[in-house]
């Protein structure tokens, strides 16, 4: 009886014992997450680290790395984020954990425009069948991942996909739908000086590059019907020839411009106006 | 079986020791940790927080040498500035001011300050002698001779310093005066001059082209077609005498800016050749 008395006796201080330095740590996990909480993200990794440095177990290993990383990505510092959340994914306890590690890693990337870094972590989360129930998150960042790679088609095709996010695909749809041909803006303009200015919806460019390039195709053919080749090829080669290509290059400049204001309107909707996760 | 109780009951009392995170020794070996983890601007912190309990110099040391590293030099010095002359640490914190003050390009202190550091027969005499050989590449100073330059140098770094001072004191420029004179006489000879082949040749092949249509048209009684292009040439010939002297410029920029860069590059590859410390061992 005393021989079992005095186990459970011993047994008992080295749980109180440990619990006590366990609780220390907790205490400063909770006052680095207080920080994060209260976006003093400077003190809440100093902190973080603090707890790192004196957990020789490695019992915060996961939390502490998550919310240096965390609180560097708040900070805009993605390539220090990238750092902690692989660490955070090297100390993660379970799937979970791993999962949320291995998410936050691809969405940094997603903002850093590593894109195919973050399409091949979210891919191969996708092939991997223990998150199958997770599916549809994994997709949704897939989605934001081809919007940050400007391929708003298939970004829409995945938000479409089993209704996963209507307004994110219809802002999607709408990139598609209003961006311009830049293809068709130059190569038209081969065809017809001024076309593809047409087609930007820059009229006055259009009829200004029209009539350069009658005028002096005129003058060129006019010198080589006159039998002046060398007037011809002169104004040929050093006018018409610059004003040609010129336009068609200035209707791709156009279809391009034009292009980049529908993404940079389209993103500047989802930064105010969407109101989900983003990356 | 008491012993085996008592064993038990110590063992846990050293596992629960609460830890205290702002202990001032705890304080400490968490600030080593970020200076050796070159998170020097948290370092900083954690030392100021730790001399707020005991004063010391490696500490103060440390905080300037932070601050050296994050490139606030101004603060660097000051904090270097606080070692007092009975430190162990004061001499070598005096090379560590001459390394800030070339950093921030301010060689005339440099020197005053190096002056002080061999008057006071330092053991560190040599790597100040060479930090402000060095910075007399840099600036605009008149040059030691050569014999007095590699003073200081080993063997191996005299090639290259030797180098330095070559080019110092004979810096491959290119005149601006010739350049024009060049274009002046053959359009685009003075661009070639300097180096800048292609436009050189084209300034060559527009100018000639624009002198031989004016010259035909002239010949073929088309005066007004003969004026534009006269005008059109004349414009590309002095436009290639201008270019001319402006390449000769740019290539001059260019050879100082190379220059300056490969000072930085070498004195940075040596450290500035101060001896590594054993604060991260």
């Amino acid at each position: 009886m005393t021989f079992v008395s005095k186990k459970i006796i011993s047994i008992s201080i080295l749980l109180v014992c440990s619990g006590l330095a366990q609780n220390s740590l907790d205490d400063q996990y909770n006052y680095a997450k207080s920080l994060f909480d209260q976006e003093k993200y400077f003190d809440a990794i100093t902190e973080s680290k603090r707890l790192l440095f004196f957990d020789e177990q490695k019992l915060y290993g996961f939390e502490a790395n998550m919310l240096i990383g965390l609180s560097y990505k708040a900070g805009a510092k993605y390539n220090e984020a990238l750092k902690y959340f692989v660490l955070s994914e090297v100390n993660s306890k379970n799937d979970e954990q791993l999962f949320n590690s291995v998410i936050l890693s691809a969405r940094t990337n997603i903002l850093r425009r590593t894109t195919q870094q973050s399409e091949k972590i979210l891919n191969s989360l996708l092939a991997n069948p223990k998150y199958f129930n997770r599916t549809k998150e994994i997709k949704y960042w897939l989605g934001w991942n081809y919007m940050f790679s400007n391929k708003w088609e298939k970004a829409s095709e995945i938000f479409s996909e089993e209704n996963l996010d209507s307004s994110l695909a219809a802002i999607c749809r709408s990139v598609v739908n209003e961006s311009y041909n830049e293809n068709f803006a130059k190569y038209s303009s081969y065809i017809i000086p001024g076309f593809g200015q047409f087609y930007t919806g820059e009229y006055l460019n259009g009829l200004i590059s029209l009539g350069w390039n009658v005028l002096l195709g005129y003058l060129t053919i006019n010198s080589f019907v006159e039998d002046r080749i060398f007037d011809g090829i002169i104004t040929g080669n050093f006018l018409w020839l610059r004003f040609y290509i010129g336009n068609t290059k200035n209707a791709e400049k156009f279809a391009k411009e034009k292009n980049l204001t529908i993404i940079n309107n389209a993103l500047e909707r989802l930064q105010y106006d969407f109101n989900g996760s983003k990356p | 079986m008491k012993v085996l109780l008592f064993q038990i009951i110590i063992s846990a009392a050293v596992l629960a020791q609460n830890i205290n995170f702002n202990s001032p020794e705890n304080i400490r070996l968490f600030a080593d940790f970020l200076f050796c983890d070159r998170d020097y601007l948290r370092a900083i912190d954690e030392y100021e927080k730790y001399l707020s309990y005991s004063d010391e110099d490696t500490i103060r040391f440390k905080i300037a040498l932070a601050f050296s590293a994050i490139g606030d030099q101004y603060n660097a010095i000051k904090n270097f500035n606080s070692l007092q002359e009975t430190s162990k640490l004061y001499q070598i914190s005096r090379i560590e001011e001459l390394k800030s003050l070339f950093n921030l390009k301010q060689f005339s202190q440099l020197n005053s300050k190096a002056n002080e550091l061999n008057q006071l027969k330092s053991d560190y005499s040599d790597i100040a002698k060479k930090i402000v050989n060095l910075s007399y590449l840099l600036n605009n100073e008149s040059m030691p001779s050569e014999k007095i330059f590699l003073e200081p140098f080993d063997v191996q770094e005299k090639t290259i310093v030797q180098n330095f001072y070559f080019q110092k004191t004979n810096p491959d420029y290119k005149s601006e005066v010739l350049a024009g004179v060049y274009s002046a006489i053959i359009p685009g000879l003075g661009k070639i001059y300097t180096e800048n082949y292609s436009d050189g040749i084209t300034s060559f092949l527009l100018t000639g082209l624009f002198s031989y249509l004016a010259y035909t048209n002239f010949n073929n009684d088309h005066p007004v077609r003969a004026w534009i292009f006269t005008l059109a040439g004349a414009g590309f010939y002095a436009g290639n005498v201008y270019g001319s002297i402006a390449s000769a410029q740019i290539f001059n920029a260019k050879i100082n800016f190379d220059f300056i860069n490969d000072v930085y590059s070498f004195i940075e590859e040596k450290k500035y050749f101060i001896p590594e410390y054993d604060f991260c061992k």
